[in-house]
């Protein structure tokens, strides 16, 4: 076989490591179908094509629901008989092989009419809850389309193993199903550094790339694929020498991170001996054997919407409290911070049409600028019911272990009030009905938004701890979206004015002689955490398993030298400058 | 026989999924043919895809048409549905 041509493209690096395997082809839910009109001679064979796919989709379901009749909640179970009686439905059989008949186009396009038809009459009635319904068509639409293409009905989960994933746009809930021994790395051609999709990339440590032309790479001929995660590189079909390079480069990061993992369990100092904590960041509650393996202190933050945005439905009080309790029985005494659902907004779930808290997206609608909008402790003050059920179960778990609360995205003190008083209720209650809880329940203020940071004294003296993220501080700080690629430029995490911020916070914080936590992805990168260490950050909240890295570098650095940095850092006040000096500064 | 009949639609959330997928149930073991007439158009009310096509919402006054030999029964069945709102009160 002759060899094809080697080529290389570039993208925007978005997880480090080298991935070399297979590529996939992963088809996201909203990839074009072809659309395509069929010769009269062909109609019967689209309608046996159609028939088969119908079928093939009816039996799913009905496995599905055999499967959910045991253990799944039975909303579940209903929707899935709703939708098996959809495709018994008399429009769905004949209706859609008369279309075929009619109108001579093939099935894709005679769904992709169904279904605007459908959204066409509900969005005229301008009603959010009726409007939300056109997702079951969709949804049941899509179980046959897949069908009809049966190569891209791999899921996420049950990748081969050297997958490389070669997709439009990455959704979280697919991200966090990827397993890093199956998959190598994704390419998409959408994608920022800081989408969620690329934070549970970097702590699963699978290589991603984006802004890369996928709809090119669909037209080569691909045998293999290297993805470079560290410079945005794709090199499709390499040649021998290229490949023994990667494989080479790639068998030195592992070893050397194999030795980093060996010190995890000393202690994150500084050479002259001052002290800075290493907590973790967590999705995935199974995950907490694993940080303690990499020697985190603890979590310092738990993203609880991750419960619900793996099962697509709000967990139950019950269902959270046995959850909480079982991560706080695990951490053995290592503190537990939970922040409360940050959901809304741009942070859209995929929820199951009909799933429990469906109707609490569908007041709120399609906001004009989500990133703006009704999310994180806003949408859960609207909703005192979500909150209140959180807070139980968080109250009632704490007396299992030490469990903080952190309230996400709060720009103004009269949130936290509002939460604090609260938790008085609930406690008042939960010790009527005699039901134990820690005497004390730290709880802290994200400092996420300018207006926050700005107020930081105010917080810091009514919060118990502060938490800064670095992720949303920036975007905010800086108005450019994490995700898209034409800003992605100007989101710089070490921006002059947010090492101001990072200060004023700090100095606040000690003032009211509170802690301060930083908990960005910036805390991972060994070329900026000796500046935050100079600004006065004692506590950082990273990835599980970045935390041999940020601990290596700590251990590298003795305090005066990194107060000295960040006093020189602060004296630059253009982006360029301070990379400038940063690049020169901070290589040990 | 054929019967004629105005009703209402009680529940909050008009006919979406749930109470269409409980229509097309009821109707399964009835004879009759059913037809349901909102805002001139008309549909077969064995059909889920068809009631949702309505996109009748709350109060939306419904008209609807069975014949065959067991029309009464099957209307008393489907007037007593759209009063006890699907079960969904």
């Amino acid at each position: 076989m002759a060899e094809a041509k080697e080529v290389i493209l570039r993208g925007l690096p978005i997880s480090k490591g080298i991935g070399i395997g297979m590529p996939i082809f992963f088809a996201g839910v909203d990839e074009d179908s072809p659309q395509v009109t069929i010769s009269k001679k062909e109609i019967e064979e689209e309608i046996i094509r159609y028939r088969r796919a119908l079928d093939l989709s009816r039996k799913d379901l009905e496995k599905l629901q055999s499967m959910s009749i045991q253990e799944g909640p039975p909303e579940i179970v209903a929707i899935l008989g709703t939708h098996l009686e959809m495709m018994q439905d008399p429009l769905m059989t004949s209706g859609i092989e008369e279309r075929i008949r009619e109108t001579l186009q093939n099935t894709e396009s005679i769904f992709r009419h169904l279904i605007e038809e459908y959204k066409q009459r509900f969005n005229s009635l301008q009603d959010a809850y009726f409007q939300e319904r056109v997702r079951d068509i969709v949804d049941v639409s899509q179980r046959i389309l897949g069908h009809l293409r049966p190569l891209q009905r791999l899921k996420m989960g049950e990748m081969p193993s050297n997958s490389i994933i070669l997709t439009h746009e990455l959704v979280p809930s697919e991200t966090v199903e990827a397993s890093a021994t199956l998959v190598s790395a994704f390419v998409t051609a959408a994608g920022g550094i800081t989408s969620h999709a690329a934070i549970i990339a970097r702590a699963k440590g699978i290589p991603y790339v984006a802004n890369v032309d996928i709809k090119l790479l669909k037209k080569l001929e691909l045998q293999s694929v290297i993805v470079d995660g560290s410079q945005g590189i794709v090199i499709v079909n390499p040649s021998r020498k290229t490949l023994k390079k990667y494989q080479e480069l790639k068998k030195g990061h592992l070893e050397s991170y194999k030795m980093l993992k060996s010190a995890s369990h000393l202690k994150g100092e500084t050479i002259d001996g001052y002290e800075v904590r290493i907590f973790a960041n967590l999705e995935n509650p199974k995950e907490i054997d694993l940080l303690i393996k990499n020697g985190a202190s603890g979590v310092g933050l738990f993203r609880s919407e991750y419960l619900f945005l793996s099962r697509k439905s709000f967990p139950t009080e019950e269902e959270q409290f046995q959850i909480y309790k079982r991560m706080a029985k695990a951490l053995r005494g290592r503190p537990l911070v939970i922040r409360t659902f940050d959901i809304g907004g741009d942070k859209k779930v995929d929820l199951l049409p009909d799933a429990r808290g469906i109707d609490y997206f569908g007041s709120i609608g399609d906001e004009l600028n989500p990133a703006l909008g009704c999310r994180a402790i806003r949408f859960l003050l609207r909703y005192p019911e979500l909150l209140e059920a959180q807070l139980r179960a968080i109250l009632r778990a704490s007396a299992f272990g030490e469990i903080h609360i952190l309230i996400p995205m709060v720009s103004d003190l009269g949130e936290l009030r509002e939460v604090r008083q609260l938790i008085a209720k609930i406690q008042k209650d939960l010790k009527g009905k005699k039901i134990k809880t820690a005497d004390h329940i730290p709880v802290g203020c994200m400092i996420e938004v300018p207006s926050s940071a700005i107020m930081c004294d105010a917080l810091a003296q009514e919060a118990d701890f502060l938490s800064i993220g670095t992720n949303d501080l920036v975007q905010y700080v800086l108005a450019a979206d994490r995700s898209n690629p034409s800003t992605s430029d100007l989101y710089f995490s070490t921006h002059p004015s947010i090492l101001r911020l990072i200060r004023m916070v700090v100095a606040s914080a000690n003032q009211s002689r509170k802690p301060v936590i930083l908990c960005g992805e910036t805390a991972a990168d060994p070329s900026i955490i000796p500046i935050l260490i100079g600004l006065g950050i004692r506590e950082f909240s990273v990835a599980a398993r970045h935390i041999p890295v940020v601990k290596h570098t700590i251990r590298k650095w003795r305090i005066l030298e990194a107060c000295r940095l960040a006093e020189g850092a602060l004296e630059h006040a253009s982006a360029q400058e301070l990379k400038e000096y940063l690049a020169a500064e901070t290589v040990r | 026989m054929k019967l004629i009949r105005k009703v209402k639609v009680k529940n909050s959330l008009g006919l979406h999924t749930r109470p269409a997928a409980a229509i097309v149930k009821l109707l399964q073991p009835r004879k009759s043919a059913v037809f349901f007439t909102y805002r001139n158009e008309t549909i077969n009310a064995r059909s889920i895809m068809s009631i949702l096509m309505l996109a009748a919402k709350k109060n939306a006054q419904i008209v609807v048409t069975i014949d065959g030999d067991d029309a009464e029964a099957t209307m008393e069945y489907l007037v007593n549905a759209f009063d006890q709102q699907f079960g969904e009160k």
